[in-house]
């Protein structure tokens, strides 16, 4: 049986680095704006199960990146997906300042969680990093 | 209230004074402008307001309560209209600049403060430039042809943008516009 207990340490282990805590104020914004950078979109749900966090508190996040205009999001289907803001103006200084953090992340989880699959894998093959 | 040109202006001028009164600074953006400047070609559902500040969400919802509307989710609506106000987060830009100039319109007794034709196709070629968005740049055309607007600097701001070949398209367009109408006309 999974405890509480257990559940808090399996996700507080999967959390990611931070070095932009100090400017962003939020480990959690750091992890979704460069996860957004370096895979293009993604979905809440996609994004709570990889940083092991409350989808609340992705949505949270990325409602107020939303509104600030640093992201948008589109419908496909019943999903929404989530991009950076091609037309943020401060897009470009952006990307530069996340890159620049991403070199000061563990090589192991910068591989693990940034660098993403783009090729197929046939349905049924299990998925391995 | 119908959703239409006329409509739209009257009420983003008395949103703009309302918000005004309360010492915001409020500047019309979007699909908005292009209704203004197209004589109605293009229509509009939301007014986008560039708010500035927009940190006290009490002091912008009490002065759109001044002119009917609520807050609904993410937007203020009323039931007398279609029309959606939606405030956006500052800075005034177009892509990666910001925006220098802002034009003045008296509608109504009211002052409306919004984007000049040219930063207004600049905000429509934006949309077509980075999601390939046909109907903004129908957009961009339409207020090409009904408007004055600064082509020289239109190519400028496109190749800072990074974004010459899709301005080549616009240009080829919007050629092919003028052609039409002519020939018609």
């Amino acid at each position: 049986m999974t405890t509480m207990g257990s559940q808090m340490t399996n996700r507080g282990s999967r959390r990611g680095s931070a070095v932009l805590r100090p400017v962003l104020g939020s480990a959690l914004k750091e992890n979704l704006l460069l996860y957004l950078l370096t895979h293009a979109e993604a979905y809440p749900r996609e994004l709570a199960q990889v940083f092991g966090c409350a989808l609340l508190s992705v949505q949270k996040q990325l409602a107020g990146l939303e509104q600030g205009g640093v992201v948008v999001s589109r419908l496909r289907g019943r999903v929404r997906l989530y991009q950076l803001n091609p037309r943020y103006p401060f897009r470009r200084e952006l990307e530069s300042l996340l890159l620049r953090a991403l070199e000061f992340y563990p090589a192991g989880e910068r591989e693990r969680r940034y660098v993403p699959r783009l090729r197929p894998r046939k349905a049924g093959k299990e998925l391995r990093p | 209230m119908r959703r239409s040109r006329r409509n739209a202006e009257a009420l983003a001028a008395r949103v703009s004074a309302a918000l005004r009164r309360r010492g915001l600074d409020a500047v019309l953006t979007g699909g908005s402008c292009v209704s203004i400047y197209s004589e109605g070609k293009y229509v509009s559902g939301d007014l986008d307001f560039v708010v500035t500040p927009d940190d006290d969400d009490r002091l912008i919802a009490e002065a759109l309560a001044e002119v009917g509307l609520v807050r609904s989710g993410r937007v203020y609506s009323s039931p007398d209209t279609d029309l959606t106000v939606d405030i956006l987060s500052p800075p005034l830009s177009v892509g990666s600049e910001p925006v220098r100039q802002v034009i003045e319109r008296r509608v109504r007794g009211n002052t409306l403060r919004l984007l000049s034709p040219t930063d207004c196709v600049k905000d429509r070629l934006a949309a077509f430039y980075h999601w390939r968005d046909r109907q903004a740049l129908e957009q961009a055309i339409l207020v090409s042809l009904a408007c004055r607007v600064d082509r020289r600097e239109l190519r400028r701001w496109s190749k800072v943008e990074a974004m010459l070949p899709g301005y080549g398209e616009f240009s080829l367009a919007l050629a092919r516009a003028r052609r039409g109408r002519h020939n018609t006309g």
